[in-house]
């Protein structure tokens, strides 16, 4: 095989193709000029990804037990987004965003139900749901008293969210029994 | 008087390198003045007549490249005033609205001009397809109609987001939820999970910049808003209007 | 062959003059069938059209900035939503998709299908026909497919737009839209439950509900090529597939509302990683 000057191409061992310098230089040169490009794709992807954040703050210290009672408490609602629920044993924190795409739903005591505005879907007092498009229950927060001086600390960063399944008349349920478990759950 | 001085002008070498050629009233200057402008040449020189007709354009495609210039003119003229910060955005709308100079004329064109813009272009569409205007050798512009269409309303919906009030939250909110139910690449979606992602390192994530929309993704959507898909949106339409000019006019023979 | 009488009239020679029409001979010339161009300039009758389009436009649209000026809510605020929180009417269509489908489906998968269903139209369409005229009786399948698509979109934008209230509830335009609706006292149901309810074994039930999925597909992919053979034929074996599947997603919207609106059905089919 000859280059194109005509000189004889290096031959490698017997029955191989022989690369000619004009492919090598060609394939190097190619190569290189895809990978560069290739890390100007991967970087500037990490750049997008933010590295700091400066986001509001999930840990919420909301007084003693003794301030709620029972039902749904909305005071919370605006402030760190999620209901106090008082039961007769205990307390849980519903994490106050639809769980269909993310607006904040109302509570309805009259009807006993929380419905949410973008796109009508309603929830029990539990967060399964009663009606509308969402697809799973509501989020519980992480809820424990302070050892010191016995006020309630919610942390909605921690989330409860076991899998749905569907029951009689009730499309996305979980039965609310297992779910009272620390630390999303606190017996009074 | 006058005339002289004209004729003075007409014949300055200034004049003469920027009008090439007389009034376009003669043949030769209607030909040439499509020739020798950068805006014009996007035109043919001659059309035919039955071309002309109203029936057949409704000026819809026109008319939504007209908005996107308007568009542009009012957006350019936003921008002075308009910080994207989570606690200046809304004031600064408040205050385009009612202490600048003109500057509640600017918003509402703004605002408007864009609705009308969703609309022409969608009835663009309508039109194209119903007098099969897309079929060979058209195909590849009805799909970068179709990207400039997406674009629009990319537009729309980035742009709602800058006045930061309830509407620009929520609908974000509810928008970039729906990015994290993306199958495979949202953690909220279908094998999301199972892949790996988390609610800090999936797409919703990258779009808004963070876990809530707050300041990451009003910034982001800013710069989407007033520079990419500007820019994506021009690029289409060089294109868009060059292969028409290309295939040629789909009106009646 | 040649027509020295007729040239002769139509130019006579003049020994004066060194040129002359030599013959006319009749034949076919390459412009036989095309009919004389009327063309005109486009400086001035296309840019003034243009001008005038585009003033006129300008106008109307400053006309109504004169009486409603573009809106401006509450300030930004993450712990209310506003009830009820409507998006622009040009996205109304895919909320309304959005109360009857996962957000997976109608927040990504139907959008990017409808795009790229669109995008795809060209090369699906083999009717050579209607090219540069309103044609409604030479291509009438791709007419009705396109026009039913583009009217559901704007039913769904109206539903939005007039017919939804408070909690995203069903609001006619008579009734008192500040009152909330109760909540309905339907309960919604997925298909699986609704097939063990007739007494059939979880398992089956959820086996059902898949093949009832599938046989959804199949008739969809199938039935054309039966009733419409010589169409099929044309659009050859790959159109034939994505016409037809993505004919049968664009019913699935249409199909969905009327289960969830006559039979209370939430899902008709339940995996473990997604639910339609």
């Amino acid at each position: 095989m000859k280059d194109m000057r005509g000189f004889e191409a290096v031959t490698g061992q017997e029955g191989k193709e022989p690369v000619s310098r004009r492919d090598f230089f060609s394939l190097v040169g190619w190569g290189g000029f895809l990978a560069a490009m290739a890390g100007v794709g991967v970087g500037s992807f990490k750049f997008y990804v933010p590295t700091v954040l400066y986001e509001p703050p999930t840990t919420f210290k909301i007084g003693p037990p003794k301030d709620y009672g029972v039902g749904v408490d909305t005071r919370w609602k605006t402030i760190g987004q999620f209901w106090v629920v008082k039961e007769d044993q205990g307390m849980y924190a519903l994490i106050s965003i639809c769980r269909h795409l993310g607006c904040t739903p109302n509570w309805f005591p009259d009807q006993e139900r929380f419905r949410c505005p973008c796109h009508g879907s309603i929830y029990d007092v539990n967060g399964n749901v009663r009606g509308g498009p969402a697809p799973r229950t509501l989020w519980r927060a992480a809820i424990s008293l302070d050892p010191v001086d016995g006020q309630i600390i919610v942390n909605t960063a921690v989330r409860q969210d076991p899998d749905p399944k569907s029951i009689e008349g009730i499309a996305v349920f979980v039965d609310p029994e297992p779910r009272k478990v620390a630390p999303f759950y606190i017996q009074i | 008087m006058i005339d002289r001085l004209v004729k003075y002008v007409r014949d300055s070498q200034v004049w003469q390198s920027i009008f090439r050629h007389g009034y376009p009233d003669t043949d030769r200057n209607q030909s040439l003045v499509m020739f020798s402008s950068v805006l014009l040449h996007l035109h043919p020189v001659k059309i035919r007549r039955s071309a002309l007709k109203f029936r057949y354009t409704m000026c819809l495609g026109g008319l939504s490249a007209f908005m996107f210039l308007l568009l542009t003119f009012t957006g350019i003229f936003l921008m002075f005033y308009y910080v994207p910060d989570t606690r200046a955005a809304y004031g600064n709308i408040k205050d385009i609205t009612s202490n600048v100079f003109m500057g509640g004329l600017m918003r509402d064109l703004h605002k408007w001009s864009a609705e009308a813009m969703v609309f022409l272009v969608w009835a663009h569409m309508f039109r194209v397809f119903m007098t099969g205007a897309y079929k060979a050798p058209r195909e590849l512009n009805w799909v970068v109609g179709c990207i400039l269409l997406t674009a629009t309303l990319l537009l729309s919906w980035t742009g709602y987001l800058l006045p930061w009030d309830q509407l620009a939250l929520w609908a974000i909110t509810v928008g970039t939820k729906m990015a994290e139910a993306t199958p495979f690449i949202g953690y909220a979606g279908p094998w999301g999970q199972q892949l790996g992602f988390r609610v800090d390192n999936d797409i919703r994530f990258l779009l808004i910049g963070g876990t809530v929309v707050g300041q990451n993704a009003l910034l982001r959507f800013y710069v989407l808003h007033c520079v990419a898909l500007p820019v994506i949106i021009t690029l289409g339409m060089v294109v868009h209007f060059w292969r028409i000019r290309k295939d040629g006019f789909s009106g009646p023979l | 062959m040649a027509e020295r009488d007729t040239t002769e009239n139509i130019f006579p020679r003049n020994p004066k003059k060194s040129y002359a029409l030599m013959e006319l001979v009749k034949g076919q010339g390459f412009q036989t069938r095309k009919q004389p161009e009327d063309t005109v300039f486009v400086w001035p009758h296309l840019l003034y059209i243009e001008l005038i389009a585009a003033v006129t436009f300008l106008a109307g649209l400053l006309w109504v900035c004169t009486f409603k000026h573009a809106p401006l809510e509450d300030m930004a605020s993450a712990d209310t939503t506003p009830n009820p929180m409507k998006a622009p009417w040009y996205f109304l269509g895919l909320q309304e998709l959005l109360v009857f489908f996962d957000p997976w489906l109608a927040g990504m998968v139907l959008p990017v299908l409808m795009i790229v269903g669109l995008m795809a139209i060209p090369y699906l369409d083999v009717n050579p026909k209607g090219v540069g005229y309103w044609a409604w009786r030479e291509r009438p399948f791709a007419i009705w497919t396109f026009n039913f698509g583009f009217l559901l979109w704007w039913i769904f934008i109206i539903i939005g737009v007039f017919f939804r209230g408070l909690d995203w509830a069903w609001y006619w335009p008579w009734d008192d839209w500040s009152q909330h609706k109760v909540a309905s006292s339907a309960t919604l149901n997925d298909m699986n439950v609704i097939l063990q309810g007739w007494g059939m074994g979880a398992a089956g039930a959820d086996w059902a509900t898949y093949v009832l999925t599938i046989l959804y597909f199949v008739v969809f992919l199938a039935l054309p090529a039966v009733l419409w053979r010589g169409f099929s034929k044309q659009l050859g074996a790959v159109r034939y597939i994505i016409v037809w599947g993505l004919f049968a997603a664009m019913m699935l919207s249409p199909l969905k509302v009327f289960l969830r609106l006559a039979f209370n059905i939430k899902y008709f089919m339940v995996t473990p990683w997604f639910k339609l």
